[in-house]
């Protein structure tokens, strides 16, 4: 059968309009998914967060986390400017010197209703160590039922006794086994707590003048 | 005609075609509905009344269960020739009161009726009590209870009580309990098919009559006689479970005097095997032998059976509004894939889908490819840091993965968080 040219040329149009069509929404923004004046709002929360030298990735991502599990472009919005003031306010306890997920973490944590003090004295006596792994457990410990001002008591007496982040996340298996069993989640944390060993010694109190 | 020692063996050969409408579709409040039909080939012989080889059996049952109930029904329907009979059905609720400081008590009560072939089947009402005490990876449980036999002449109500302990190790299930049981039998030409006599009224040395012309007369002379009676089951079973391969194996011994337990009933052991060929094709085999039910007045009796699981599937969604319960997930694990590549692995069995999304695909869903029956995979990019993960079964509602710390993902719900270290 012969190929009419015709036919021929129209079809490779629209070949390519199609696979024109296809990388133009491969490049896409993926926040184009979000109403456009929620999307606007976003844009300047994103905006001032660069000026403040802050992080954008995590307030991106929870937009198009929102966007993901359908939650309404108010919400969305009402969400992503949390998550702006938290890393604000975690830049602000941490210092500059804090990482990327440090960051992200201890947002969480300031979340979750620890303060910007209770993070400022975690963030003092860091000794060179990532505060991540401890503000992960923390949050995760006050979602379950921890009373705050025990989760956040208990691990920062275990991050000054030298605990490392296995320490921390053993102790949160154990938590979250004897919680899953029926124990008391602040009862759970202090009893687990107590198992997790020093690492480091005591500080030698000064001595007493004569 | 019935033998003295009444002895029935079946052997199954079964092609099941198990349609499973909502296997663990869960509501929003948690609750779950399944519904299930189950159709297959049979075939049984019991000394003296067989059953057609080419009888046909099909298993509809439903089962609802909330975080405080369960109802259930089940149900088994013959074709015995050209016309159909009904089997084994059953009934059942259950409640439990909330798990407090690892304690949970429980109320469970049944009706059923047991269909061994034409000529023998009765009907059971029954109800316990429990009380567990459960860990996370065991527990044990009192019980105690009473059961009142229909259709069976020589049994007034049984008492039961019960104990067990079960532990989980891997993928291992360790179960072993102990049950005993205390009734009255009256004296009637049936009690000879378990060699019950009246002791009060019989000489011990006395040889039983193997018909029952002998008990009729005993029975007939002492229209009243009452016999107690008291026996024990220990039982023990595992089951392991390891890729495709499913085995249960199960033993127990009965403990009580020569009037209760009959001699083929002192020991019994089972085992079955479920080899998955694919997510919906099993090869299942099995066979042992059970003790008698001298409750009910059904004897022991040897079974083999070798079967063909065809089909399984899940609810069309929608129909039942549906999340994803996390008891569904038997394991999720991610281990390093090369550079900046983990490897996803779950195991959750009688779902067809599973997906994640995360920080690390833009919350785009990823589908994990199955591996086998229950066996799913993926390997995903993902650079050392923190991220966020969640993950669904079968299209339900987002949650965070088992195994790793929580938190409020500010839209109802949560997500799992991942620390990979470099």
């Amino acid at each position: 059968m012969k190929a009419h040219p015709g036919r021929l040329a129209s079809a490779l149009l629209l070949t390519l309009m199609l696979a024109s069509g296809a990388s133009a929404q491969e490049g896409r923004d993926p926040l184009m998914r979000l109403e456009r004046t929620a999307r606007y709002s976003v844009e300047v929360l994103m905006d001032s967060a660069r000026l403040m030298g802050l992080p954008t990735r995590p307030i991106e991502s929870k937009v198009l986390e929102g966007l993901s599990k359908n939650a309404s472009p108010r919400l969305i919005l009402a969400v992503a400017r949390n998550v702006f003031r938290s890393l604000r306010d975690a830049r602000a306890a941490l210092g500059p010197k804090a990482t990327l997920d440090e960051l992200d973490a201890a947002a969480s944590a300031l979340r979750v209703g620890m303060t910007q003090s209770e993070l400022g004295q975690l963030g003092r006596s860091q000794h060179g160590k990532l505060l991540t792994v401890p503000l992960v457990v923390l949050v995760d410990l006050i979602s379950r039922g921890v009373p705050r001002d025990t989760a956040s008591q208990t691990i920062f007496q275990l991050w000054q006794r030298g605990a490392a982040d296995d320490d921390f996340l053993g102790l949160w298996r154990g938590v979250e086994r004897d919680i899953v069993s029926g124990a008391d989640p602040g009862a759970a944390l202090l009893n687990r707590a107590r198992q997790v060993p020093s690492r480091e010694p005591p500080p030698v109190s000064p001595p007493r003048p004569e | 005609m019935a033998d003295s020692k009444q002895h029935a063996t079946a052997i199954a050969v079964s092609l099941a075609l198990l349609t499973t409408t909502g296997e663990h579709a869960v509501a929003q409040n948690a609750s779950e509905l399944e519904a299930r039909l189950q159709a297959g080939a049979m075939m049984s012989t019991r000394r003296g009344n067989p059953l057609p080889l080419n009888a046909l059996a099909l298993t509809p049952g439903i089962r609802y269960a909330d975080r405080r109930f369960s109802v259930s029904a089940s149900g088994e329907a013959w074709l015995n020739g050209e016309r159909w009979e009904l089997g084994s059905s059953a009934a059942a609720f259950q409640a439990q009161t909330p798990l407090l400081h690892g304690v949970r008590a429980e109320v469970l009560a049944n009706a059923t009726r047991r269909f061994v072939d034409p000529s023998l089947q009765n009907d059971q009402l029954d109800a316990e009590g429990r009380v567990h005490f459960m860990r996370q990876r065991g527990g044990v449980w009192l019980g105690s209870g009473v059961a009142r036999p229909l259709r069976v002449s020589t049994v007034t109500n049984v008492n039961v009580n019960s104990g067990g302990v079960w532990t989980r190790l891997g993928s291992t299930t360790l179960r072993g309990s102990v049950t005993s049981f205390f009734f009255t039998k009256l004296a009637s030409p049936d009690t000879i098919e378990e060699t019950v006599p009246c002791t009060a009224q019989l000489d011990a040395a006395q040889p039983l009559a193997p018909t029952g012309t002998g008990m009729a007369a005993i029975q007939s002379s002492n229209p009243g006689c009452r016999h107690q009676s008291r026996l024990t089951d220990l039982e023990a079973s595992v089951r392991w479970q390891h890729r495709l391969l499913e085995l249960t194996v199960r033993g127990g011994q009965r403990f009580g005097n020569s009037f209760d337990v009959t001699p083929e009933s002192r020991q019994w052991a089972s085992g079955q095997a479920a080899f998955w060929v694919s997510s919906q094709v099993a090869a299942v085999a099995g066979g042992g032998k059970e003790p008698a039910q001298p409750t009910r007045g059904l004897p022991a009796r040897s079974f083999g059976s070798l079967g063909l699981m065809l089909a399984y599937w899940p609810i069309p969604r929608g129909v039942v509004p549906v999340a994803t319960p996390a008891s569904l997930i038997n394991a999720f694990e991610l281990r390093p894939a090369g550079t900046a590549v983990q490897r996803i692995t779950a195991r959750i069995g009688g779902v067809e889908s599973v997906e994640i999304m995360g920080d690390f695909s833009d919350w785009t869903a990823l589908p994990l490819i199955r591996r086998g029956r229950d066996q799913w995979e993926l390997l995903v990019p993902m650079s050392a840091g923190v991220h966020h993960i969640n993950l669904r079964i079968d299209r339900g509602q987002w949650i965070a993965p088992p195994g790793m710390p929580t938190m409020k993902d500010g839209f109802n719900g949560e997500v799992g968080v991942l620390v990979i270290k470099p």
